[in-house]
């Protein structure tokens, strides 16, 4: 480190003393930021040799309390609370017109990202050890990637756009990262699990996570920004066995932005207690085994519909490029299209993350994760696309952000749904939609209307055919968890053991009658792409969908049956799904 | 805003995987805590209603087709508490309670059941575990309905595997070891009690931050960590035999590393660290601040010490790597069910009674011991993970070989367990080392052990002899497929040089070889033994262990280039306030 000599240090001291006026000096920022400010200096000396240098730092810190609590059955089986901090550093080498960013390299390559755990401790150096270390790193990443880029391109004669577009600097004030106590979190999945007890279920659990804190956002174009964050989960599941011993999988959840914010207790027991009278119900329910014809999608199975399908539509950002002998050789297909018809005439879609915080739902804000002020956008207009969600990575003829950059942990940010609503051109009353399912089935020759209530959330997708091709059609939704056939007479039959058939987006624009918008729904969820699947329980970013129940002309869904019975009762009298008696 | 992205891990582990064993010492990275209360052990809810599940499950079991013939329920509940520094600021005190649950059920007849292997199957063909959700409170129903699950789906996994294991031996040639699946053991009730474990989280905190500061003085440490982890656990154990076991099992940890990047891009770090059973075993502030000087005076030396290129010659393996070479090269190769496994590489199968060590060594596997001299020793354990007894085995005396570490699968001559079957909660248990020590009854000074390696060192005609001073592991493959090698991974290695020059630190080199030839050429033990405590892992998980070893002369070993990354070290200095030389002393 460089030390001033006597006479240049007097001079810089003096430069900087106050002067003898009655102005109170601005408060030292906190020490999070002062560590990140210092780092982000000493990044203009960062140089390798014959590499150019990084013209793009950026930090972000998740700086937060999360708390955990598990229970089975009434009794806690995990919980855990305490700070976290976690750095999330992106240098970028090149310039806004070609970088090192939007280039996925082969299995193992390094990328310009890094994350690393913060000591928890207000430590401005030690704080800043770490993010000299991690900025080293993302340094020299970035320069490989780069590297990988320029070679994947060479001797292409694709004319590509700017890989990064300029935003003005985002400078907010400082905000604290709120205490999150985990007995309350405890309390309650104790309370609701309890429920579960003595009803016949072989699996009976609930889980709990609140995460609340702050993004602080720090980069070398001059954001300073203390971004307000959080969501608190609870999710009740349940399993039960049938007769042919096919295991019954069911599961209620809320998303929400604190914990204060779900709903009364009256009404969580009340949907916990539904769940278990379905799933009691389901037992004696008979497979599905081969559907064709009109379905009703309702409640969150509505909601599941539009999110699995719309969602990659809507997302502008363009896939990142890849090296053309890579594994994954990617001249891919961008999905979401301007001018695609994705909903029958006279339908809206709009995201408008900033009304969705002002309502308190989940998955509202005001910033996204690279400070670009959330805009409302107005999607699909008369069911076709007329605009997409933007990152900050450009595509062509859409140089502007719209503040829905988001994603999980280090992917590259990009367009993500934040807060849709999906309307519908002429909302139908419920009867309406049932009558007309049920004039649709008889012209598909079925004695019933499939009704889809629920379906399973891709992100505790078992069944990753989903998102993976394979010899077998791709369901294209996942599996329904709650159906029933409506027969004319009224009468409602649930039914199990269903999978969907080759469903894609063009389902959507055969949309037969819709409701109206049901109340908003949260979820967590991810970035399009595989990632969405598979992320967990309580794992994930917030989303927001505001959908009306939707009756499609025609689907195929595959229905199949259990296997293998348990072989000991459960050791409660009257607790039990089938046993093996040979 | 996902602080804690999850995913669905669906790693595959390569099939050699479960060939190469693994020693390590594990790089585990507000209040007062005390833990769980401790009932006497009748009174206990966890065992009793593990012992109800266990007695209505085995009665019905009973009734099927194919009966159980023997089922065995264990649980380890288990508190960790831990605290981590780096750079003078502390992380968070956590706890965590987790109870982690087994089964353990066979069926067939102990001559031939599901645990028989299945011989040249394909991947993913073993029998699956049942995963054991249980709760944390002592609630009878939820654990019992968490253990109902377990042990249904694990019965009829066992079903589907006899069907395999009937058909399999039924198309297979006779084995070469004919042995049964399964050994009698004695019935043991064994309830102990478990006082709780009593720690200051705040001392403790203190105590990392004030130590983890010490590396700021010293401009060359780029990375470093202080960590201080205690896990208290009781186990439980019973099977339908009626054996009952409850006893508890403490370790405890403090730990320093620091890491550099050397300027031709290795990594190099160095760790150390002090075991105990008790929080009364650990080293004091005092102590604790010594040995991170030591361990950043140590690396920073490391970062300018020079390479040393392949080499074959005579060594000195200090006690700590020659303990690791002894458990690597030999405690593996003498585990039981290696014996009858055709694709082992079976190195002492048919040796038993024949010299395999110089006469003046012998070797013994003793879980029984707590403590050698002052140190705790973490490969002591009561009671093994299939109920038996631990008890000392002779593997190897006046250098021949005795005896196997056997856990309840008998090989030809060896029908009984002699309390080595141990396991990481969630695997099946096979036999594993515990306190591997290896004494010799023959012995000099290190000054004179010293003195005939540099004789050597002219007598070979070579430029040098080498010293492995500290290890940080090694990994073995014993198997048929690769070749039965092994790897010690030393951190401090230094050059001895004939004229009388002094010695001089060197880096960049894995000690290698083959058991038989290196065996043979054991010359010489000093007086004095080490300790090294950590943990092995391999088919059965990562279990605690202790491998004990004197000073050991070797005519020749082979050394090759270790591992390196090319990375740059980093491109600007560390922030902050350090000096341009470390301080001395302190």
């Amino acid at each position: 480190m460089r030390r001033l000599h006597l006479p240049a240090r007097v001079l810089w001291l003096a430069l900087l003393s106050p002067l003898p006026v009655a102005r109170a000096a601005a408060p030292a920022p906190p020490p999070l930021m002062q560590a990140l400010e210092a780092e982000l200096a000493r990044t203009a000396e960062l140089r390798l040799p014959d590499a150019p240098p990084p013209y793009l730092v950026s930090y972000e810190v998740l700086d937060g309390e999360v708390a955990t609590a598990e229970a089975l059955f009434g009794a806690l089986s995990s919980t855990d609370d305490g700070p976290y901090r976690m750095l999330r550093v992106d240098v970028r080498v090149g310039d806004y017109a070609l970088d090192s960013g939007n280039f996925e390299g082969n299995f193992g390559d390094r990328s310009g990202t890094r994350m690393r755990l913060l000591p928890d401790e207000d430590e401005v150096l030690a704080l800043r050890r770490e993010l000299w270390l991690a900025t080293d790193e993302a340094y020299k990443g970035a320069t490989e990637q780069l590297s990988s880029k320029l070679a994947a391109r060479e001797g292409s004669v694709r004319e590509l756009g700017p890989d990064l577009l300029r935003v003005p600097p985002l400078v907010t004030e400082p905000a604290l990262r709120p205490a999150v106590p985990v007995e309350p979190l405890e309390a309650l999945v104790q309370a609701l699990s309890a429920r579960l007890q003595g009803q016949g279920l072989e699996e009976g659990r609930a889980v709990a996570r609140s995460w609340q804190g702050v993004r602080v956002l720090a980069s070398t174009e001059g954001h300073r920004a203390w971004l307000p964050t959080g969501f608190a989960v609870l999710r009740v599941e349940a399993a039960t066995r049938a007769a042919d011993g096919a295991l019954l999988r069911d599961a209620v959840s809320w998303v929400v932005p604190t914990p204060a914010q779900l709903p009364p207790m009256a009404e969580l027991e009340a949907e916990v207690d539904q769940m278990v009278a379905w799933l009691q119900g389901l037992r004696q329910a008979p497979v599905e085994e081969d559907y064709l014809g009109p379905v009703l999608f309702e409640g969150p199975a509505a909601m599941e519909v539009f999110r699995q399908l719309l969602a990659p539509e809507l997302a502008g950002t363009p896939a990142p490029e890849r090296p053309p002998e890579g594994f994954a050789d990617g001249e891919q297909v961008p999905t979401a299209r301007i001018g695609r018809r994705l909903l029958p005439e006279g339908w809206t879609v709009v995201d408008d993350p900033v009304a969705a915080r002002e309502q308190g739902l989940a998955g509202g804000y005001d910033h996204d994760f690279e400070g670009v002020a959330a805009e409302r956008v107005e999607l699909v207009q008369d069911g076709v696309v007329r605009r997409l969600l933007m990152s900050r990575v450009p595509r062509e003829g859409m140089d502007r952000s719209t503040g829905h950059g988001r994603s999980l942990g280090a992917d590259r940010r990009v367009a993500m749904t934040a807060a849709v609503t999906v309307q519908p051109a002429r909302p139908r009353s419920p009867s309406r939609l049932e009558r007309k399912g049920l004039a649709l089935a008889r012209q598909t020759v079925q004695p019933y209307l499939l009704v889809v209530e629920r379906l399973e959330p891709p992100a505790l997708a078992e069944d990753f055919r989903v998102a993976f091709s394979g010899e077998a059609p791709l369901p294209g939704l996942t599996r329904p968890t709650r159906a029933w056939r409506l027969y004319p007479d009224g009468r409602r039959e649930p039914v199990r053991g269903l999978s969907f058939v080759g469903v894609d987006r063009r389902v959507l624009r055969d949309v037969v009658l819709a409701g109206r918008v049901q109340e908003p729904r949260s979820e967590l969820d991810a970035e399009p792409g595989p990632q969405r699947f598979g992320i967990g329980v309580v794992g994930g970013l917030p989303v927001t969908w505001s959908v009306p129940p939707v009756l499609v002309g025609e689907l195929e869904l595959h229905g199949a049956g259990g296997r293998e019975q348990r072989v000991l009762p459960p050791p409660e009298i009257g607790l039990a799904g089938p046993v093996r008696t040979d | 805003m996902s602080p804690i992205p999850t995913t669905s891990p669906r790693a595959l582990a390569p099939p050699l995987f479960l060939l190469a064993l693994v020693l390590a010492p594990p790089l585990w990275s507000h209040a007062r805590a005390d833990a769980r209360p401790a009932p006497p052990a009748d009174l206990d809810p966890l065992h009793a209603a593990v012992q109800a599940e266990l007695l209505r499950s085995w009665e019905l079991l009973q009734a099927q087709p194919e009966p159980a013939y023997w089922l065995q329920l264990a649980v380890v509940d288990r508190v960790t508490w831990t605290v981590q520094a780096t750079h003078g600021a502390a992380g968070t005190w956590t706890e965590d309670h987790a109870r982690l649950g087994d089964v353990d059920l066979r069926v067939g007849s102990p001559e031939l059941d599901n645990t028989h292997k299945i011989r040249d199957a394909g991947w993913f063909s073993e029998e699956e575990r049942a995963r054991v959700d249980l709760p944390l409170q002592d609630q009878p129903t939820a654990l019992r309905l968490g253990l109902w699950r377990a042990v249904d789906d694990s019965y009829r996994a066992a079903v589907r595997q006899l069907i395999k294991v009937r058909a399999n031996d039924a198309v297979k040639v006779a084995a070469e070891d004919e042995s049964p699946d399964f050994s009698a053991a004695p019935v043991t009730v064994d309830l102990r009690p478990s006082p709780p474990l009593v720690l200051d989280g705040e001392e403790w905190t203190d105590r990392v931050r004030q130590v983890s500061a010490v590396f700021l003085e010293y401009p060359e440490v780029h990375d470093s960590n202080v960590s201080f982890r205690a896990v208290d656990e009781v186990q439980h154990t019973l099977s339908s035999e009626g054996t009952r076991l409850r006893f508890p099992r403490r370790h405890l940890r403090v730990a320093v590393s620091a890491s550099t990047t050397a300027e031709d891009g290795m990594q190099l770090e160095v760790y150390d660290y002090v075991d105990a059973a008790s929080p009364d075993g650990l080293p004091d502030a005092e102590t604790l601040t010594r040995m991170a000087h030591g361990v950043a005076r140590r690396v920073t030396a490391l970062r300018h010490a020079p390479l040393v290129d392949p080499y074959v010659g005579p060594a000195i393996l200090r006690g700590r790597a020659a303990a690791v070479f002894f458990h690597e090269v030999l405690g593996h190769r003498v585990e039981g069910h290696r014996q009858k496994d055709e694709d082992e590489g079976q190195t002492f199968t048919d040796k038993v009674g024949q010299p395999v060590l110089p006469d003046f060594l012998d070797v013994d596997d003793d879980p029984t011991r707590a403590r050698w001299g002052d140190t705790d020793l973490n490969g002591h354990y009561p009671y093994d993970d299939e109920g038996v007894a631990s008890e000392p085995v002779s593997v190897v005396d006046d250098g021949v070989l005795r005896g196997f570490l056997m856990s309840r699968s008998p090989i030809e001559g060896f029908g009984r367990s002699n309390g080595h079957g141990r396991r990481q909660p969630g695997a099946a248990p096979v036999a594993r080392q515990g306190n591997l020590l290896v004494q010799a009854r023959r012995t000099v000074s290190y000054d004179q052990l010293r003195a005939r390696l540099v004789d050597l060192v002219r007598a070979q005609g070579k430029p040098f002899g080498l010293i492995f001073d500290d290890i940080t592991g090694g990994f073995t493959f014993t198997g048929r497929v690769t070749p039965n090698a092994f790897n010690v991974q030393p951190v401090t290695v230094w050059k001895v040089f004939p004229d009388g020059r002094p010695d001089e630190l060197v880096r960049g080199v894995d000690l290698i070889g083959t058991p038989l030839t290196t065996f043979q050429r054991i010359l010489a033990a000093s007086d004095q033994s080490d300790v090294f405590n950590g943990s092995c892992g391999a088919e059965s998980g990562w279990v605690p262990v202790t491998a004990v070893a004197p000073d050991l002369l070797i005519q020749e070993v082979e050394v090759q280039r270790k591992e390196k990354a090319h990375d740059r070290p980093p491109l600007l200095p560390p922030p902050g306030p350090a000096s341009s030389t470390p301080r001395e002393g302190t």
